[in-house]
């Protein structure tokens, strides 16, 4: 320091304290975050297939692993954009529309028919359901097909999420995912046919 | 009221000091509004982040070293270079010019204080704040990953998945908000503040070249505030700026960035030749040759700035009267360049050149920059460039014309004004080691890559396969690196160094012409005891006994000579801003709402009050009536 602002030695070292601690801290709550991972370690996809599903198929546990892995489909803003991509490249389009339903149930309205869990949406799509809903499991792999269940898990909740799915450049004919559009499309729909199971589709 | 007319040497510096020093203590040097003092840190900081920068540089040669290396993933690697981009040019290259600017271009002019001084204090805040924001992300694993231009629709809400792309976002925000201000600040002070007499022809190239730079500021960072907040808007709160569904283009982006881009590179590259054609002048004896042509050369690269963004297009596909037509402006850019450089030879060649380490560096700068403008000819031209774009060898372009065109004269102005600064004289020994590790690393570094770059090695690929015949210079690239490294760690020790233990300078160690080195060194809070009067382009040189100066500033409190723009004759008596903590409350409240915004555009809102408050209290009147001058 020049002799022109003499006395500021102190000063300089709180500042340069201050910086310091602040990027320590950063770098600790740095090395606590879910890196982004473009490739999920074979052991873990393994853990990742071995879900637990009720008798009835509906709910069930998650693998001990995705706890480890502090949830991260539903959690991180990029798995849930792989789900939209996966969304679109697999054609769930033609069925469940942009999330409206057609052929297939819609998710827009926050109706489960098998529960809003993420195992049980993991089940829907890697072993397909009665009525329609082919089996996944051989033409995606366990990652994908878990990155594409929190997406479409996104679409029917009832709560707004700090992550979120980017939207799409494309038209956009409903609200966007992190506005939570099952909240403002909430639906009962029909009455159901098995009370315990929800309406069939 | 007390003039300084009446008083002698002494006392009148005893009441100046008094009037102009800041308070001693932490908060004294918070609310600081010293020119000298903000300048300062940020030429500090803005180094610390070229040191960060380079670091980034190695961790991306050390991954390039090889094929198929794996000392970073694919992720961190796209966050490295995003880092190393946007840090080199939005918290390094930009803020470090604009900072030589805060401090040299009062002295210069031969004023107390730059216009402006708590909006430049304020300025600093904001960036360091910016800076901090984009590596605390870093720290934190959401470093945008999207290249330093961030193009939509990657960086758009479908492909920029969580935060990272916002982080880049705001951080433009920040940076240009200071940016705009010190434009505003130079411009002022420029315009109005000049030592009486200084007329527009007798302004030091310096203070030109900064002027032309903060016109350039001023006119292209809007466009980079709007693509920016359009960006954040698109992703947060679902306008289709960008979406060509829904009626936007992608395609803006683009426009709107590069019409800021390219007058970016002429916003570092000016002050570098004004810094040039300052340190030129000193080291062969004799005034600079082609004053008229070098200003016209300055403006005219500033307005043809604007007229070239397109040529960081040719590929997105462009009618062929455009290609045409940003090919020869492109190339016509070449002309005012030239004219310095032939003008920079002939002071050389008419003087008698004395090679210290600030010459030297210059000289480097000489043959580094025209070889970077020979291939800077070779891109502007559509076929070629659709050969390389995107490849090494634009890659070894910019880094000619950057390093070259700008970091070389830094390294030399910093070995020139260092004494002025602190007082103390830099090492000529560790000079010469820093010039020659540098210069010759830096081309060992760069020119391989025109080659690799021609073998068609694209840029930003995180890693390369063993069949591509890539390897070899990509090595001897690393090894490069490393010793470029060695150059600057010599030159960050030699200043560090010097910063303490240099030998001590006196006034005017260079013997060189221009007012700055009329005052002390480092120079006093109020910088002048009184305000020269200039006859000349070279006051020290045409006056080496005395400058005449002007008197009848009051000295109980701070205050300014306003001068008219052409004649700089005396106009009026104008009061400068006291030290206030008030910039510093309102760059945090700022920053806690653009950063707040990231997460809910509802901080907008909520987060604008603390900033009225803050700036209700830098308004706040101070009870005494405006001077009647």
């Amino acid at each position: 320091m020049s002799p022109a602002v003499s006395g500021k030695g102190p000063v300089r070292i709180f500042e340069v304290c201050c910086v310091a601690a602040l990027l320590a801290v950063a770098v600790a709550i740095g090395l606590l975050r879910v890196p982004r991972q473009y490739r999920t370690d074979p052991p873990v996809s393994a853990a990742l297939d071995a879900i637990r599903l009720m008798p009835s198929g509906i709910g069930g546990a998650p693998p001990e692993v995705y706890f480890a892995l502090n949830q991260p489909y539903e959690n991180t803003a990029y798995d849930m954009s792989q789900g939209k991509r996966l969304y679109s490249w697999f054609s769930c389009a033609s069925c469940h529309g942009e999330g409206e339903g057609g052929a297939g149930p819609s998710f827009l309205d926050g109706w489960w028919l098998y529960g809003p869990s993420i195992v049980s949406i993991v089940a829907s799509i890697r072993d397909g359901r009665p009525h329609g809903m082919p089996p996944f499991r051989d033409r995606m792999t366990i990652d994908e097909i878990w990155q594409l269940s929190g997406y479409v898990k996104s679409i029917g909740a009832y709560s707004a999420k700090t992550t979120a799915p980017g939207r799409n450049d494309d038209r956009q004919n409903r609200p966007a995912e992190n506005r939570s559009p099952a909240a403002l499309l909430f639906n009962e729909g029909p009455s159901p046919v098995h009370p315990e199971q929800g309406p069939s589709p | 009221m007390v003039t300084d007319a009446d008083l002698d040497e002494a006392e009148l510096e005893r009441q100046l000091a008094r009037t102009w020093t800041s308070k001693p203590g932490f908060w004294g040097a918070i609310a600081s509004v010293d020119h000298k003092v903000v300048a300062r840190r940020y030429i500090v900081t803005a180094f610390v982040f070229l040191i960060l920068g380079g670091i980034l540089a190695l961790a991306m040669r050390l991954q390039l070293s090889q094929p198929e290396a794996r000392f970073v993933d694919a992720d961190r690697y796209n966050q490295i270079f995003t880092m190393h981009g946007s840090n080199m040019m939005f918290l390094f290259a930009v803020p470090v010019m604009e900072a030589m600017a805060v401090y040299l271009v009062p002295l210069m002019v031969g004023t107390r204080n730059i216009a402006f001084p708590r909006l430049n204090a304020f300025s600093y805040w904001l960036f360091l704040a910016g800076g901090l924001l984009l590596w605390i992300s870093f720290a934190l694993d959401t470093a945008p990953d999207i290249g330093w231009f961030a193009y939509v629709p990657l960086s758009g809400p479908e492909y920029g998945a969580g935060k990272r792309a916002d982080i880049w976002a705001q951080m433009i925000t920040f940076t240009e908000v200071s940016a705009l201000a010190i434009a505003v600040e130079i411009v002022v002070t420029v315009f109005k503040q000049r030592a009486p007499g200084m007329s527009l022809d007798r302004i030091p190239l310096l203070v030109w070249s900064m002027l032309v730079m903060a016109f350039l500021v001023i006119m292209a960072m809007p466009a980079i505030m709007f693509a920016s907040s359009t960006l954040i808007m698109d992703r947060l709160v679902g306008t289709h700026f960008y979406n060509p569904a829904e009626g936007g283009d992608a395609l803006l982006w683009q426009h709107l960035f590069w019409f800021f881009g390219h007058p970016e590179v002429y916003i570092i590259f000016l002050p570098a030749v004004g810094m040039v054609s300052t340190i030129l002048p000193t080291f062969v004896q004799r005034p600079v040759f082609g004053y008229l042509p070098l200003v016209m050369a300055l403006i005219a690269t500033g307005v043809l700035a604007f007229g070239l963004w397109v040529h960081h297009m040719f590929v997105v596909g462009l009618p062929r009267l455009g290609e045409s037509f940003f090919t020869a402006s492109s190339m016509s850019i070449a002309i005012p360049a030239g004219v310095q450089i032939f003008c920079w030879l002939a002071t050389l060649w008419s003087g008698r050149p004395v090679f210290k380490t600030p010459l030297l560096f210059v000289i480097g700068f000489i043959i580094t920059f025209v070889i970077g403008g020979l291939t800077g000819v070779m891109v502007a031209s559509v076929p070629f460039d659709a050969q390389v774009h995107d490849t090494y060898f634009v890659v070894a372009h910019f880094h000619y014309v950057l390093i070259g065109g700008a970091v070389f004269p830094l390294i030399a102005a910093v070995y020139y004004w260092f004494p002025k600064m602190t007082g103390r004289m830099m090492s000529e020994r560790l000079g010469q080691w820093a010039f020659w590790l540098i210069f010759i690393s830096f081309h060992l570094t760069f020119f391989p890559m025109h080659i690799l770059g021609l073998q068609g090695m694209p840029r930003r690929i995180y890693t390369y396969q063993p069949d591509l015949p890539w390897a070899g210079l990509n090595l001897f690239v690393s090894l490069s690196a490393i010793i470029l490294s060695l150059g600057f760690l010599v030159f960050f020790i030699d200043a560090i160094r010097s910063w303490s233990f240099g030998r001590p300078a006196g006034d005017n160690p260079w013997n060189a012409p221009t007012l700055e080195w009329a005052t002390s060194s480092p120079p006093p809070p109020y910088n002048f005891r009184s305000i020269p009067v200039v006859d000349d382009r070279n006051p020290l040189w045409s006056q080496p006994d005395a400058l005449p100066v002007s008197s009848g500033l009051r000295t109980d409190r701070r205050e300014l000579l306003i001068t008219g723009v052409v004649e700089a004759l005396p106009e009026a008596r104008e009061s400068s801003p006291q030290d206030s903590v008030w910039p510093f409350w309102a760059a945090i409240a700022t920053s806690v709402m653009l950063i707040w915004s990231i997460f809910s555009p509802w901080a907008v809102v909520w987060g604008s009050i603390p900033i009225a408050i803050a700036l209700i209290g830098w308004f706040w009147p101070k009870g005494e009536a405006e001077d009647e001058s």
